[in-house]
């Protein structure tokens, strides 16, 4: 083992100056694969062909506007110098694989500190929509929200005082795989409309339909479960499908815009609607009595929330004749969720 | 902990940044199956597997866990979505038309489905934590859990096992991760440390006799933001400097060469600004830094555009002080200088942490360093919120296993409990 570790092993000692160092992207001996002479076109070659592998997107510019995807050769085409030897091409998806067992897993790209600043910017001092940005930067919506939400404690942190651990942050972020941030042209970081598989198209259906009839993508999801929508509604950028569609109908850019902004206005007005009216029905329900010590809430409860067999996890209070199970065996007492 | 953890004869991946699970990881291979029972191949496969994930959950804990459902996506494109109805898949003879050879689509990669075998333990906050890169091991993470340096949504949290939902945040105590992801003191540090806590301890205890004291840090530098507070600057660059000097006597190897060159270069550039008692009394250091080091980067910035503007941009500084100050120091010497300072601040030298200082990762880390696409890590506060549950997708599993498709297929099996 020392052998290996004082040897070919020795290069994983230290992180690779501005790159990943991963098992696969090493041969035997220790040496960098893509630093071999050789090779080098191959791997470019190889390159290439991995870039077309990858999920194609678009990205929207600020208006709404769909641009042709930009991918990340800019980045990829980019050239790591080392202070001895020759320069480094920058590592390919085999040299990404951290198991060389396992070559369905990769070290994915993270985001950059300067593409999170980004994204705090436009979301909290812009005012821009987080499905805006997730389709402008290329981030999924969920990720963006958390990235605002981590950004906002770090803000609170400074304010405090803590201290920040800087040095660690940018020791690792050097040692991934990382998305870097092109003011003007940003770089997709990962599929943003990516359509989850429903439980119910897991199964395959012989269904003979006759030959004149147009049979499309909707029908075949009402083959599948009477509910099931069609893709173009599940995905998550259902906005990007309309632009499109309109953009395929002939409408101008301008009128695409403003169809766009009055379909936001109009998603922004109904979620008003309906915060309101939650709003409203809690007033409703819920009776508060305002004591000098405390503010009491009286809210109706249903007796079937219990569910059938009395223990449904909804259900209110202790309930008479239904003894607990939690000192049963194999009962998981440890909490659900933190909110 | 069991005997033989990271055993060298028969190997057991683990899921920790131990160099000897390095070693085992770069030489671990498919066990041959030829003449085996689907039964021993599906046993063996389980045994191997478990060992990675989640091996402090119990068995019947995570036959419980299983599932046998597996969620997956597939990205979409909208202007296909957007330009096709899905009937051009019935035309032809009814499976869509057959594309001319030369432009035959490239088939679409398989989703490696059963590489998702154990996403459940994924789900685990012990597990998320290692993954975040915030723990040295899923081991070490659970530690960490237990004694309650964790807070889950802002609340401690100290279950291990502790099932994260979407959206959830998990925050870990810096300095723990710190102590976790850092290099380890050498002895002389360990040293250093043993007699600051000596000393300290004799203080308080004399302290306590006299009076009521007020109770002193054992630090031995301010934390970086209160250094340019509640100490004037002169006395600031002065400890580090002294930091710099104690640093460089160290007969520690883990300073590399060119470290020990900047250093040099700031403990002259320091001594060099020291030197002029003028400039001190006129405006703070650190803000005549600040002042400088923008000047200087600015004019940089400007050099390639429009040479002959460079000349008056140094006279346009607020003192006549800083006016000298800007020419005498020349912009290799500044830029050492403020690198220097930042990373002081940053990173000071403190025989009172449990990890050696100034902060570096520890060694055979970066073979490990990879964060899957379900977290969104934020290193700087040491949080990271669970997106989602892992998926797969076409060519991609998100669940870092380190066996390959084959080995989970018969784990999977395995726990189909038709045996």
């Amino acid at each position: 083992m020392f052998r290996w570790l004082n040897g070919p092993g020795s290069v994983f000692r230290h992180p690779l100056p501005g790159s990943t160092n991963y098992l696969n992207a090493y041969d035997r001996n220790g040496r960098l694969h893509r630093a071999k002479g050789p090779s080098l076109e191959k791997t470019e070659q190889k390159r290439e062909k991995d870039q077309d592998e990858d999920d194609d997107d678009e990205e929207v510019d600020e208006d709404g506007e769909i641009i042709p995807k930009k991918t990340q050769k800019i980045k990829e085409a980019k050239i790591v110098e080392t202070k001895d030897g020759p320069p480094l091409p920058k590592e390919n998806t085999e040299d990404l694989m951290p198991f060389p067992l396992n070559r369905q897993f990769r070290s994915q790209h993270v985001l950059s500190e300067e593409l999170k600043d980004a994204i705090y910017e436009r979301v909290m001092v812009e005012g821009q929509s987080v499905r805006n940005v997730s389709a402008v930067l290329g981030v999924e919506m969920n990720r963006v929200g958390a990235v605002v939400r981590l950004k906002a404690l770090e803000k609170e942190w400074e304010k405090q005082g803590k201290p920040i651990a800087v040095s660690y942050a940018k020791a690792v972020l050097r040692m991934l795989p990382s998305t870097p941030y092109v003011p003007n042209d940003p770089i997709t970081h990962e599929s943003i409309n990516d359509l989850p598989v429903h439980r119910a198209t897991e199964i395959q259906i012989f269904h003979p339909v006759s030959e004149s009839r147009h049979f499309t993508r909707r029908d075949a999801g009402r083959v599948f479960d009477r509910e099931l929508k069609p893709a173009e509604d599940r995905v998550p950028h259902t906005e990007l499908v309309q632009l499109q569609k309109w953009r395929h109908e002939g409408i101008i850019s301008e009128e695409r815009q403003r169809l766009q902004r009055e379909k936001d206005s109009k998603d922004v007005q109904s979620r008003k609607v309906l915060e309101r009216k939650r709003k409203e029905r809690e007033a409703r329900e819920i009776k508060k009595v305002e004591t000098e010590r405390s503010e009491f809430r009286f809210q109706d409860i249903r007796v079937e929330s219990v569910g059938r067999n009395g223990r449904s996890q909804d259900g209110v209070g202790a309930r008479y004749g239904v003894p607990h199970q939690d000192r049963k065996k194999g009962q998981i007492k440890i909490p659900r969720r933190v909110a | 902990m069991r005997k033989r953890f990271h055993g060298l004869k028969r190997i057991k991946l683990r899921q920790s940044w131990n160099k000897y699970n390095l070693f085992n990881l770069s030489r671990v291979e498919t066990p041959k199956n030829t003449e085996r029972t689907f039964f021993q191949q599906k046993w063996t496969a389980k045994a191997l597997t478990r060992a990675y994930h989640g091996e402090t959950v119990r068995e019947k804990q995570w036959t419980r866990m299983f599932r046998r459902t597996i969620r997956s996506v597939v990205p979409m494109d909208h202007r296909m979505l957007a330009e096709k109805d899905g009937s051009e898949q019935a035309e032809g003879r009814g499976s869509g038309l057959e594309p001319p050879p030369d432009q035959k689509p490239k088939p679409f990669p398989r989703t490696p489905y059963l590489n998702m075998t154990y996403a459940p333990t994924e789900r685990r906050l012990d597990t998320a934590i290692f993954r975040a890169l915030f723990a040295s091991s899923t081991r070490q993470a659970r530690q960490f859990v237990v004694h309650g340096y964790v807070k889950v949504n802002g609340k401690k949290m100290i279950y291990p096992g502790y099932q994260l939902n979407p959206g959830d945040m998990f925050q870990v105590e810096p300095d723990r991760v710190l102590y976790a992801t850092g290099a380890p003191k050498d002895k002389f540090e360990r040293r250093a440390g043993r007699k600051m806590r000596a000393k300290y301890s004799k203080k308080t205890s004399m302290a306590e006799g006299s009076e009521d004291a007020e109770p002193q840090t054992p630090k031995l530098d301010p934390p970086p933001e209160s250094t340019s507070t509640d100490k004037t600057p002169k006395e600031t660059l002065q400890s580090l400097l002294s930091q710099a000097k104690e640093l460089l006597a160290t007969p520690s190897t883990s300073l590399t060469a060119k470290r020990k060159q900047d250093l040099r270069a700031f403990q002259r550039t320091v001594r060099r600004t020291l030197g002029r008692p003028a400039t001190l009394t006129a405006t703070s250091l650190d803000s005549q830094l600040g002042e400088i080091v923008a000047r200087m980067t600015t004019a940089r910035k400007a050099q390639p555009a429009s040479p002959p503007s460079l000349a008056p941009e140094v006279p346009e500084l607020s003192t006549p002080e800083l006016q000298a100050e800007a020419a005498t120091l020349d912009s290799t010497q500044l830029k050492t200088l403020r690198d220097a300072l930042n990373d002081a601040r940053e990173n000071p030298v403190d025989p009172s942490k449990p990890y050696a200082t100034p902060w570096r990762p520890r060694e055979w880390m970066s073979a490990f360093a990879f964060v899957p696409r379900y977290l969104e890590v934020h290193q700087r506060v040491c949080a990271a919120v669970y997106l989602r549950h892992p998926v797969a997708r076409p060519g991609l599993a998100e669940v870092p296993t380190p066996y390959g498709t084959e080995i989970n297929t018969l784990a999977h099996n395995w726990y189909l409990r038709r045996r």
